[in-house]
Formats: C-alpha cells, structure tokens, sequence
C-alpha cells in the first residue's frame, strides 16, 4: 500500500479519502488510545562501569486496533522499550500507560490486558505444545473448560494441531516461533506485543507468522506493537510506525507520511568495487542527470573477506532522483564517460529503509 | 494466589520427575552408592564373625601410653587396647576385632604415619602418652581430662577408615564409661574385656553415647560403632542397628542438597530462558513465581527423600530376609524430620539462587556448598581428625538432618534440637533468598 511516487496528486488524493473512510467504518474505537508511553528512558550499566541509555525520553500512542511497528537495526532499544511497557525492566524514567492502568504504578491491572511474544523463544523444551500453552494459559488465569478451547483454538491457528503432542523439543525452528506466539494471544488480551516474531525464520514461516498478525488485528480485533528490524515486514502490515536508534524516536507516523518526509525520491544504488569516485562526477551527475537531486560516494570495507586477494572494499554511489528510471541511462553515460565500471545497478522506490538512511545516514542493515 | 503457587509448582515437579537423567542423580545415584556400602556391612553384621566380607583390614597400633600406678599396680589403658586389637601369635577366629583387621604394633608415631602414607595401612591408631593419666582417677589426680586418641587414616580408604575409628569409639566409650562410673573396678574391668571382647564391647553398648564420646560425623556416627552388633537403646528396648540408615540417610541428604540447588538455581535458569519474564508479564505478583518455584523445589526433596527412605527399607529388608521398617517406630516425627530437612535444603538454595548472577554461577556454587556440606558432616569420610570440623558440621543441614535420621532408627526422640535447627535454617534462608531474588527482579 506504498504511495507511488509516480501516480498523480489526484489519485493519492482519492485514495487518501477513502481510507479516512475506512478508517472510520463501524466503531469510532479506532482513535482510542490503548496505550501511552510517556518520556520512557532506561540507562544501563555497561561492563566498564560507565552507564548508557538504551532507551530514551521515548513517547508514543498506540490506538486500539492498529498494527504499531517500532522499527530499527539490532541494539536500538526496541526490547527494552518492550520490556519496560510490559513490566519486566522498570524505567529510569516515565511510564506506560495500557488502559488507563499504569505499568509501574498498578502492574497486575496493567499486565490483564496484556499478551507478550518476547524475542526469545520462551518455551519449556521437554514439554509438549500444549502442556506449553496450558501452563501459560493457567497464569493468565484460564481454567476447566475455557482453557481447552483456548488451547485447540490456538493449535488450529498456529496450524499445529496435529503435533501438540509433541515435545517442543523436537519441532523445528519455526515450528516453535509458532508456539512463542501462540501463547502471547492465547488469552485473547486486547494487546499484544511481538518483538521481533520472524526473526531467524524461513520465507514460507514468515509469511505464515505475518499473515497470523493481519487476522489478529482483522478477526481478532487485537491492538498489536510489532517489532522488527526488518523494514518490508514493518512496511506491509503497520498501520503506523515508529522508528527507533540509539534509543531514541527519530520518526514516528503511517508508512506515508514517514515516506513522504523523505520527499518521495528514488534511490539509485551502483556498486563499483574498489573504484574511486571523483566528487567531479558527483556534481555532474547532480546536475545533468534526467531528476536527479543528489549524488553521494561511499566506501565500505568488507569486515569478513577472509581471503587476502579479494576486494576488501566496496564503492557504493547512491543517486537520489524524482524519477529513477528516467536519470538511469544518463548516470550509466556519465560513468561511461568518466570511465567507471560500474558492476551492479539497483532502483529503489522509495521505502522505510530510504527513511532511515534519510535520517541517521546509515542503512537499517548495518 | 495459591492456584498458581501450585500452578508453577506442579510444572516444575512435572518437568523434574519426567527426565530421566534426573531422576537418575537424584534417586538411582544415592540408592546405588548407599546400597553399595550397606550391603558391605550388611553382610558384615548379619552373617556374624564367620562370613565377613570386609575383613583383614590393615591398621597400625602405636602405644605411646606410659599408664600410671593405680593400686599399687601399673595401669596401662593403651596396652590393653593393643592386647585387643592385635593378636598374639595366631588371629583369633573367634575375635571379631582379628577377623575385621590386621592389626601389627609399631614403635613410632611417624613410623605408622608413614605407613599410612605409603598405603601399606588404611589406618594408625597411635594412643598418646598421657592416655591412661588422662582418664584415671586417682589420689593424686581427681580430675578427668579429655583426650584424643589419634586415628590417621587414609582417605583412600575411607570405609576401612571408618570401620577403624568406629573400633577405636567404641573402645573409648568402653574404658571412658569404665572410668567415670566405677573407676575402683577399672583394672579388673579393663582385665576381663581383654579376655573376653564381646563383654567389652556389650558394655560400651549400654553405655550408649554418654560421657567421653566426642562427636562423630552422622554418617559415620558413633552410634554406628560396627564392633557393636547390637545396641541397647535408652528406653532398653532392643534396637538394631542399621548401616543403611546411617549411610542412606547421609547419601539421602547429599543428594537431596543437589536437587535444592537445582530446583532453586532453576529460577536463574528460566531467566535465561525468557520463561520467567514470559511468567512475569502475566497479572502474577513476583512472589507467587518465587513462592510457587521453591514449593516445588521443596516438594521435589520432599519426594527424593521419601523414595530413597523406602528403597532403602527395601534393600534392608532384602538383607534381613524379611520385610523391616529400619527408620524406627515414629512415623511422625520421621515425617517432621524429612519435611524440616527439605525446608532446610530449600531454603540455602533459595539464599543462594538470590545471590548469583547467572545459572552457571548458581551451578558451581550449589555444587560446592553440597560437596562442603557432604564432607563437612561426613557423608563420605569421619572428619573428627580434622580440628574444629565439629562445629563446622553443626552448620549443615546435612548434620542435623542425619543425626535426626539416625536416632529415630533407634526409637530415640530427642531430636527436637534437630528439627529447631533445621527449621530455623530453612525459615531464615528460605526468606533471606526470596527478599534477594526479589529485589533482583526489579531492574
Ligand atoms: N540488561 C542490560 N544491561 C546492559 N545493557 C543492556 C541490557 N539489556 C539491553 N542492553 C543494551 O541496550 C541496548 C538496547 O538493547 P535492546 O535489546 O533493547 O535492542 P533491540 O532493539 O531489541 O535489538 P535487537 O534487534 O538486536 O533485538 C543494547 O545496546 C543492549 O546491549
Ligand atoms: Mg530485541
């Protein structure tokens, strides 16, 4: 549901209406604030004694109803953020509030409301899915008959309804993310949080995993805070999103309005080996490429090249262009001209990865 | 709040009683090594002096005692004790004492030592020199003072060891009841015991474990004196004594230690894992995760120690030829005992799963405190060689646990001594760790 750069101002336009429609279709509880998180900071100790924010001075709302994505690369605070609205780290300072019910004041009344999905598969390995699921189920307070359904429910959504039997041990990779999951909406509580659910899984799973938050939201009517490091996911299915670095909020909003911060330019990325780059041909291709805006050379060297002949650098020249298509053969002929071999040529449209490089200077992969 | 302390408990006691590589360490391991031993002495005690499978015991006597004039006659204590303990010309077929060991009189003290060193002796015995002034009174000395035979054993060979030391006990206990009570009769005492073993040894056996006995780790303990084959108890009903109890209790609260200190440092385990944060987030206080932990921990040594107790009734009643409850008649205060020494267990580990910072940490350190508390109260070898290892075993709940184990085996109550103990470990740990641990939560 990308605004594409190219389409006209009117079509974005009606498109724009008809989601506010959509978004207004049947209960207005779609603007309700479920939670609320308020001047979140958590400082650290590092091993050498000096102390750190992992998190900090973080606010954001979550609406009841709507995928919110905290997206950013690996020690970005994203589970300690996580962790401090679920009451398992208590801020160095502000607060959360879920429902009303403050997360450090009045934990328990806070927690009801609450299924969690940590990061870690959090599972007792010797025991079988379903003895999995009914011990967390019994936490959360279910019994008897309303347990059972509970669990069968889960199993069939989880799509393992024919291996509960089976030693969580034994399953694979994804099979276990699936049961992580599971026992965060097993309660059915009206929020849930997932951090990083996809991580290290195949295509096929993730898809699986994916498509189980949708109908969460869809069907189930859950409010859910994703999180991910990876910008696709986080671009398909948030309704809004916030993106974190350094432990800090550096954007928050829908995909569009982040991708609209940007400008809505193309990205045209050319990797040129070990080449150098003059700054001349930076400025000419600013300035007689077909929409391009600008021209940036970076060079990266290669941590893990292991054998000694091969390149241990890598030139990277990203262009930014209204049009990307259109400035393509013009910087393809400015290269020519100034002979640089250009060894691999990549459009990007752009995306919540061109936000963050837009932002912080670095890719979200780094 | 009570569903889910047991809730989280059955968990645990469900994930521990389903993995075979625990149950085997916590139940199979202790049964084996108990059995083991108790069948050694088992066989010893139950076929008498002519079936006796630890026997030939090789122990060096050294008597440096120079005795004292007592009624106009010289009295030499440590004399007596070699004429027992080591044969003149032939061995006796009908001395136990000569059966069990292989005694020879050396000169020197060095000399045995060095004997036991080089591994030629399991055992010296070396009797000092003040031994008889020591323990005699007479017109010129009224006044008793302690003194210690010195048993230099081998830790190689820790049961023949212990045999040694329980024959050097009960031969204290004997010449120390002869004494103080009738010290006028000593000699002709001393005079007929020489001749007549069995007559000695039944003596110190009514004595029981009054005046000059010094404390002997429970597992070992002196009331296991294995020259006594039977003993008199207080009450003078006749009490068998069993080897398996001493031994089986000991192994029993070993390896009970192991269990506390896994199902506690578990707590650390389940951080790591992310299944107790996942626990965390669900509307339950942190004490009831804590709470409901150490329940199971508790009801798990509970478990060990009730099967053990009846496999071990099981191989004793193998040995006897015949069904026999060999923990004595007092259900109830037996179930005190085990419930008191897993609330003991339960709550060390509790203090020390607060303390560490990871599960590995919990690990070494449980196994260590288990091992320390094991040596220190003698599951393995008498420590009493050892100075100050007295005072040292009174603060393991080993001690207490096995000292109650073993008197209730022969109808003796008075074990409330024990159980405060035991409880007030248990209390004071148990709530020390949980306060730690829970405070630690809340970062
Ligand atoms: N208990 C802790 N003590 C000290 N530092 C910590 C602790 N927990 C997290 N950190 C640090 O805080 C920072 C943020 O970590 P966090 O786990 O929140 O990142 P994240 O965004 O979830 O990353 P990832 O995508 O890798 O899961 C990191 O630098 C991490 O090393
Ligand atoms: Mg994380």
């Amino acid at each position: 549901m990308l605004p594409d750069p190219r389409e006209t101002v009117l079509v974005r336009l009606a498109r724009a209406i008809r989601q506010r429609c959509a978004d207004h279709k049947g209960d207005a509880s779609m603007q309700e604030t479920l939670v609320q998180v308020r001047g979140l900071s958590k400082q650290f100790k590092r091993d050498n004694g000096e102390t750190f924010f992992a998190v900090k001075d973080v606010t954001l709302e979550i609406r009841r109803g709507e995928i919110f994505s905290l997206l950013g690369p690996n020690g970005a605070g994203k589970t300690t953020t996580i962790s401090m609205i679920s009451g398992l780290l208590t801020p160095t300072q502000g607060d959360a509030l879920i429902g009303g019910n403050s997360i450090t004041k009045n934990p328990l009344a806070a927690k009801k409301m609450l299924g969690v999905v940590p990061q870690e598969i959090a599972l007792y390995p010797t025991l079988s899915a379903r003895q999995n699921l009914q011990f967390f189920g019994k936490m959360h307070g279910l019994g008897g008959k309303e347990l059972d359904r509970a669990v069968d429910e889960v199993l069939d959504l989880i799509d393992l309804g024919d291996r509960d039997r089976d030693k969580v041990d034994n399953f694979s990779g994804g099979m276990k993310r699936r049961v992580n999951i599971g026992i965060g909406m097993l309660h059915k509580p009206q929020l849930i949080y997932m951090d990083e659910p996809t991580v290290g899984i195949d295509p096929q799973n993730r898809r699986r995993i994916l498509d189980t938050v949708l109908r969460l939201r869809d069907e189930l009517k859950m409010t859910v805070l994703y999180t991910s490091h990876l910008m696709e996911e986080v671009q398909e299915i948030s309704d809004r999103v916030g993106i974190i670095d350094h432990g800090q909020m550096i954007a928050l909003g829908t995909v569009g309005e982040l991708i609209q911060k940007v400008g809505e330019e193309d990205r045209l990325i050319f990797k040129v080996g070990e080449q150098p780059v003059a700054e001349a041909l930076l400025r000419r291709i600013e300035s007689e490429a077909a929409t391009a805006t600008r021209a940036r050379y970076e060079r990266r060297e290669i941590a893990n090249s292991d054998a000694g002949a091969l390149a241990t650098a890598e030139g990277i020249l990203t262009v930014y262009a209204t049009r990307g298509r259109k400035a393509l053969p013009d910087i393809i002929r400015l290269a020519d001209e100034s002979s640089l071999d250009i060894l691999s040529v990549e459009v990007r449209e752009p995306d919540l990865e061109a936000v963050f490089l837009h932002l912080t200077g670095r890719a979200l992969r780094d | 709040m009570l569903r889910k302390i047991w809730v989280i408990a059955y968990k645990d006691l469900y994930i521990t009683f389903t993995d075979r590589n625990l149950i085997l360490i916590m139940i199979v391991t202790p049964l084996a090594l108990a059995s083991i031993i108790g069948l050694a002495f088992g066989g010893f005690i139950g076929g008498g002096g002519s079936d006796v499978p630890v026997q030939n015991i090789p122990v060096a006597v050294v008597n440096l005692d120079q005795g004292v004039e007592f009624g106009g006659s010289p009295l030499n204590q440590g004399q007596t004790f070699i004429d027992l303990l080591v044969p003149q010309g032939e061995p006796d077929p009908e001395n136990v004492l000569h059966q069990l060991t292989d005694a020879v009189e050396l000169e020197t003290a060095e000399a045995a030592r060095a004997g036991v060193n080089a591994g030629d002796y399991s055992a010296a015995i070396i009797i000092p020199p003040e031994f008889t002034a020591s323990i005699t009174t007479t017109q010129t000395q009224t006044e008793l003072t302690p003194v210690q035979i010195e048993v230099y054993a081998s830790p190689a060979a820790p049961v023949s060891a212990s045999i040694i030391r329980s024959i050097v006990e009960g031969f204290s206990n004997q010449i120390a009841m002869g004494s103080i009570t009738i010290a006028s009769t000593i000699g002709a005492l001393t005079e007929r015991a020489s001749t007549d073993p069995l007559f000695g040894l039944q003596f110190a056996a009514a004595a029981g474990g009054g005046g000059f006995n010094p404390d002997f780790s429970a597992a070992f303990s002196p009331d296991a004196a294995l020259i006594r084959i039977e003993q008199q108890s207080v009450t003078g009903e006749t009490a068998a004594f069993n080897p398996l109890v001493s031994f089986g209790s000991a192994q029993a609260v070993f390896f009970m230690m192991f269990t506390a200190m896994a199902g506690a440092n578990n707590v650390m385990e389940e951080r790591r894992a992310w299944t107790l944060q996942r626990q965390i987030v669900t509307p339950t206080p942190r004490m009831v995760l804590l709470l409901g932990k150490m329940v199971g921990t508790f009801i798990s040594c509970v478990a060990q120690v009730i099967i053990l107790i009846l496999a071990l009734t099981l191989v004793g009643s193998l040995i006897a030829g015949e069904l026999q409850f060999i923990w004595g008649t007092n259900l109830f205060l037996l179930a005190l005992v085990i419930l008191c020494v897993s609330l003991a267990a339960s709550g060390v580990a509790a203090l020390v799963a607060g303390l560490v910072r990871t599960p590995e940490q919990g690990n070494t350190i449980g196994s260590i405190i288990s091992i320390l508390f094991g040596l220190f109260s003698g599951a393995f070898f008498s420590i009493d060689a050892v100075p100050g290892a007295n005072v040292i075993s009174r603060l393991t709940v080993n001690y207490w646990g096995v000292e109650a184990f073993n008197k209730l085996s022969q109808n003796q109550t008075d074990i409330g001594l024990n159980l405060l103990v035991l409880l007030i470990l248990g209390a004071v740990f148990f709530s020390a760790g949980l306060f730690i641990f829970n405070r630690r939560l809340s970062v």
